[in-house]
């Protein structure tokens, strides 16, 4: 990682659990936080992506970071939560997506010093989805780059609509 | 000469009153003009001459209002009077076709004006401009009244009077409407010279503009359309065809022509001098050139018209219906409330009334929202009901009113594609006729718009790869005239376009062979001629020395097909090898809104449109039959047709698996037919169809999604999509 990105990392985050891990998701990503609610599942998409919902009138797509992240799933539960993010696609246009985590915690400033690279996992994880890891006393938040975690997303149904 | 302007600067003919006639009636200030001037930039679109002639218009009143403000230095008028120059010779530029990058034109003209802006906040000169002699001169002219004097000498060529605008504007609609024309018929012409029925009309196109514009003294037309009218009485006696150079140097007096209405109508509408272009002059010569038998000289300077320009305004000689400009001037505003509106039609911005079919959109979804509340209690409060009833009926009258307000005829995409095909097959040395029929057709204008550039390229594509040369096609037996027909008209729901050409077709085997090099086709595969045709469209193969040396027909095809899938749209291609090919493309209606049976199947709730339904059943189990033990049949009336389980598609879990206690939906899709298999039918709806969200992308069989009354998203299934899904799952199970 070079040093641009190093001195932007910095900032406002907020962070969300899946299990026993704690995220973190730059605040000027989230669009809003909503209970999970009825999903529209849409056929033949990859299995992480769950479906469709109304956003006030926008339909925007909903995916389970849980399993995209290959993690076992789980039941939803009362604090089971939908993060919309506002990721801008490679044409310019803006994208809201739904994330489904099991938590949503708080939002931390974490400063730059306290935000550390990834430290490589060899081929066991993918770190390109990874800013960074936020040290917030003893606990450590992996700090989510959303819009590598999304983009991968766009090769996939290309793929399966060919 | 008086000066009009000078001691009353806040009569000045206002630039608002261009766009706004009855909201602002004074100019509140310079800078607000600029303002204004840069907001129409932005959204200006190179070829839209009527923005730019405006934009000239501006330019040369800000210039001028500068001038008369008062508060700004010498130096200052001088330079601004400067920019604005220099801003109006690139529009002119611009609006003559003279330059060929034109977005970068557009750009240094908004650099212009932003230095202009920067001058008038600041007060400060930007560097680059202060040139020692714009300076310098402005300084020395220390004298206002020479300075105001020579203005007006370069500007006042015309300002017309009251009495002359009604006039005026029934000659510039009238005129763009001869020119237009007379660009039909000289396509028209080129193709078939002996044509003598085009010949009269472009004869009396350009005679009636010469007869009305010597009445209106309008000298610069008239002098254009004289000569130009020469040209064709020659014609006429059949002394000459025009084609070749003499075509080109009508097309020419057509653009030119164009470009004087343009500025007429300007001058019209702001009252303001009338603007002189400095090609006109050249042209008329040339053309007087050609005349007078200088064929060789004209023919080899024809296209190529000089491209420096200086003058844009000089005097006119004969001002005599110049008039009292203060009488003008005061009764400017009592004019301009008296303006005639032209045939009843109002401009509306565009994202207005995409807001309105929006908000009528959402008006559709509520209004199905309460009627689905009221439900089947409603036989309790009658009254309610009936009000109800009656409201959906203007909700959709409403609707379907607010759809057609967005309907424009495809005409001005086809009336583009005769012109590119004339240019294209000049280039390419071919002889090509395009046939347009259908161009009545209306369409969705957002539809119409994003037409234009896959109709382009599969026109050009058409003629490039598609159409043989001359001498190829006498040898294999054809016309050496190539033919592409280009073809609009409504089926089943649904507005085709059909691209025909008579050229050599597709060739299937190299393109076959391409894919599968490119890796995009796996090499054993087996594919109907249909799916091999559609491989053109795939990114991988977008060139045309790839896929083939003779008939490539790549170029630019991965852009049509997005952007034809993008309106929802879909392109078929068939094509006879030495006989030619047929792409067809299949739009929808409108963009927003369809009607839909919404169907049922285990907990979800589908949208198939009413449109592709031909009726619903209850199978009887002797309606069913299999092949191999695995495609299901269902015979309806005669016909065998294919079973699509929803349930298996989707993979979704229903209620039944049993046909006999489900309900089959008989779906088409031009000579399609299929049984769809649904749990229950639900009732019709009209749902406003969204997109699923750029996280999705395409989804086979799918749409697009639309909230229902209960607020949940239903998806919306692709009938021709589903065949497809269908299709390959017999493929490769």
């Amino acid at each position: 990682m070079n040093t641009t990105t190093r001195t932007t990392r910095g900032g406002k985050y907020l962070t969300f659990a899946l299990g026993k891990e704690g995220y973190g998701l730059e605040i000027l990503k989230v669009r809003e936080i909503i209970g999970i609610m009825d999903i529209t599942v849409v056929p033949r998409v990859p299995s992480h992506v769950k479906g469709v919902i109304n956003l006030r009138g926008q339909v925007i797509s909903v995916i389970d970071l849980r399993s995209k992240f290959a993690m076992p799933e789980v039941d939803r539960t009362e604090e089971t939560c939908i993060i919309v993010v506002e990721t801008s696609c490679t044409n310019g246009r803006k994208r809201s997506t739904g994330l489904i985590v099991d938590k949503v915690s708080e939002v931390l400033s974490i400063t730059d010093e306290n935000i550390e690279d990834a430290p490589g996992f060899g081929s066991s994880v993918d770190t390109q989805f990874i800013l960074g890891m936020g040290k917030i006393g003893a606990a450590v938040k992996i700090l989510l780059n959303i819009s590598k975690v999304l983009g991968a997303d766009d090769e996939v149904p290309a793929a399966l609509a060919a | 000469m008086r000066r009009p302007f000078s001691k009353r600067p806040r009569k000045k003919p206002n630039v608002q009153q261009i766009t706004v006639p009855t909201q602002t009636r004074r100019m509140n200030s310079i800078s607000e003009q600029i303002e204004q001037l840069s907001a129409s930039l932005i959204s200006a679109d190179a070829s839209d001459l009527q923005i730019l002639a405006d934009a000239h218009a501006r330019f040369e009143q800000l210039a001028q209002c500068v001038k008369e403000s008062g508060t700004s230095s010498e130096a200052m008028v001088g330079c601004v009077d400067r920019m604005a120059d220099s801003a109006r010779t690139m529009l002119e530029q611009l609006i003559l076709m003279e330059v060929d990058d034109t977005a970068q034109q557009l750009s240094k003209v908004m650099k212009t004006l932003a230095d202009l802006q920067q001058l008038m906040t600041t007060g400060a000169l930007p560097d680059a401009l202060v040139s020692t002699d714009t300076v310098q001169k402005a300084f020395s002219d220390s004298q206002p009244k020479v300075d105001v004097a020579s203005h007006e000498q370069k500007s006042l060529a015309k300002v017309f009077a009251d009495d002359e605008l009604e006039l005026l504007r029934e000659f510039i609609t009238e005129s763009s409407g001869h020119l237009e024309s007379a660009e039909q018929q000289m396509l028209i012409l080129e193709e078939d010279p002996t044509n003598t029925e085009a010949l009269s009309c472009l004869f009396r196109a350009f005679h009636t503009i010469k007869g009305v514009a010597g009445f209106l003294d309008l000298q610069q037309i008239q002098a254009l359309a004289h000569v130009t009218e020469s040209l064709m009485d020659k014609a006429r006696n059949g002394q000459l065809q025009l084609t070749g150079t003499a075509g080109d140097l009508v097309m020419r007096s057509i653009d030119i022509g164009k470009a004087l209405v343009g500025c007429l109508d300007v001058a019209a509408s702001t009252r303001s001098p009338l603007a002189v272009l400095s090609q006109v002059d050249p042209l008329v010569e040339k053309i007087e050139g050609f005349l007078a038998g200088k064929q060789g000289a004209a023919a080899s300077e024809a296209t190529s018209l000089p491209a420096s320009l200086e003058v844009i305004n000089v005097v006119k000689d004969a001002p005599k219906l110049e008039i009292n400009s203060e009488v003008a001037a005061a009764d400017q505003s009592a004019g301009n409330e008296a303006k005639p509106q032209g045939d009843g039609t109002v401009k509306v911005a565009t994202d207005r009334l995409d807001r309105l079919i929006d908000m009528v959109g959402e008006l559709v979804i509520a209004n199905s929202m309460v009627a689905q509340d009221l439900g089947p209690s409603s036989k309790e409060n009658v009254r309610l009901s009936r009000h109800l009833g009656h409201l959906g009926k203007i909700v959709r009258e409403l609707q379907d009113l607010s759809m057609s307000l967005r309907m424009v005829q495809v005409q001005q995409v086809f009336t583009k594609m005769k012109r590119l095909a004339r240019d294209t097959s000049r280039k390419m040395m071919k002889d090509v006729e395009l046939i347009l029929s259908g161009s009545e057709t209306e369409l969705d204008r957002n539809v119409v718009e994003a037409l234009a550039d896959p109709l382009m390229h599969m026109v050009r594509n058409s003629i490039d790869h598609g159409i043989e040369t001359p001498d190829v096609r006498v040898k294999a037996g054809k016309k050496s005239t190539g033919r592409v027909e280009l073809k609009a008209f409504h089926k089943g729901g649904s507005i085709n376009i059909e691209i025909t050409d008579d050229g050599k077709g597709l060739n299937k085997e190299r393109i076959l062979k391409k894919a599968i090099e490119a890796g995009i086709v796996a090499p054993d595969a087996v594919l109907p001629d249909s799916e091999i045709y559609k491989l053109i469209f795939a990114a991988g193969l977008s060139t045309a020395d790839k896929v083939t040396d003779i008939s490539g027909r790549g170029v630019g095809m991965d852009v049509v097909k997005q952007n034809i899938e993008k309106l929802r749209g879909r392109v078929d291609i068939s094509s006879t090898p030495g006989v030619g090919s047929i792409f067809t493309i299949r739009l929808p209606l409108t963009l927003a809104v369809i009607d839909g049976l919404v169907v049922k199947v285990g907990q979800h709730k589908y949208i198939v449109p009413i449109n592709s339904i031909e009726q619903s059943l209850r199978p009887t189990p002797d309606m069913l039959s299999t092949v191999n033990g695995r495609g299901e049949l269902v015979s309806v009336r005669g016909a065998l047709l294919p079973l699509l389980r929803l349930h298996d598609l989707f993979g979704v879990e229903p209620t039944t698996q049993d046909p006999t206690k489900s309900l089959v939906v008989i779906v088409h899709e031009n000579d399609r037919r299929a049984c769809l298999l649904v749990d229950e039918l639900l009732g019709q709806e009209q749902v406003v169809i969204k997109n699923l969200g750029e996280g999705i992308g395409d989804v086979r069989g799918i749409s697009g999604g639309a909230v229902l009354g209960d607020g949940n998203v239903s998806l919306i299934v692709d009938v021709p999509g589903l065949f497809d899904v269908y299709s390959n799952q017999l493929t490769f199970n």
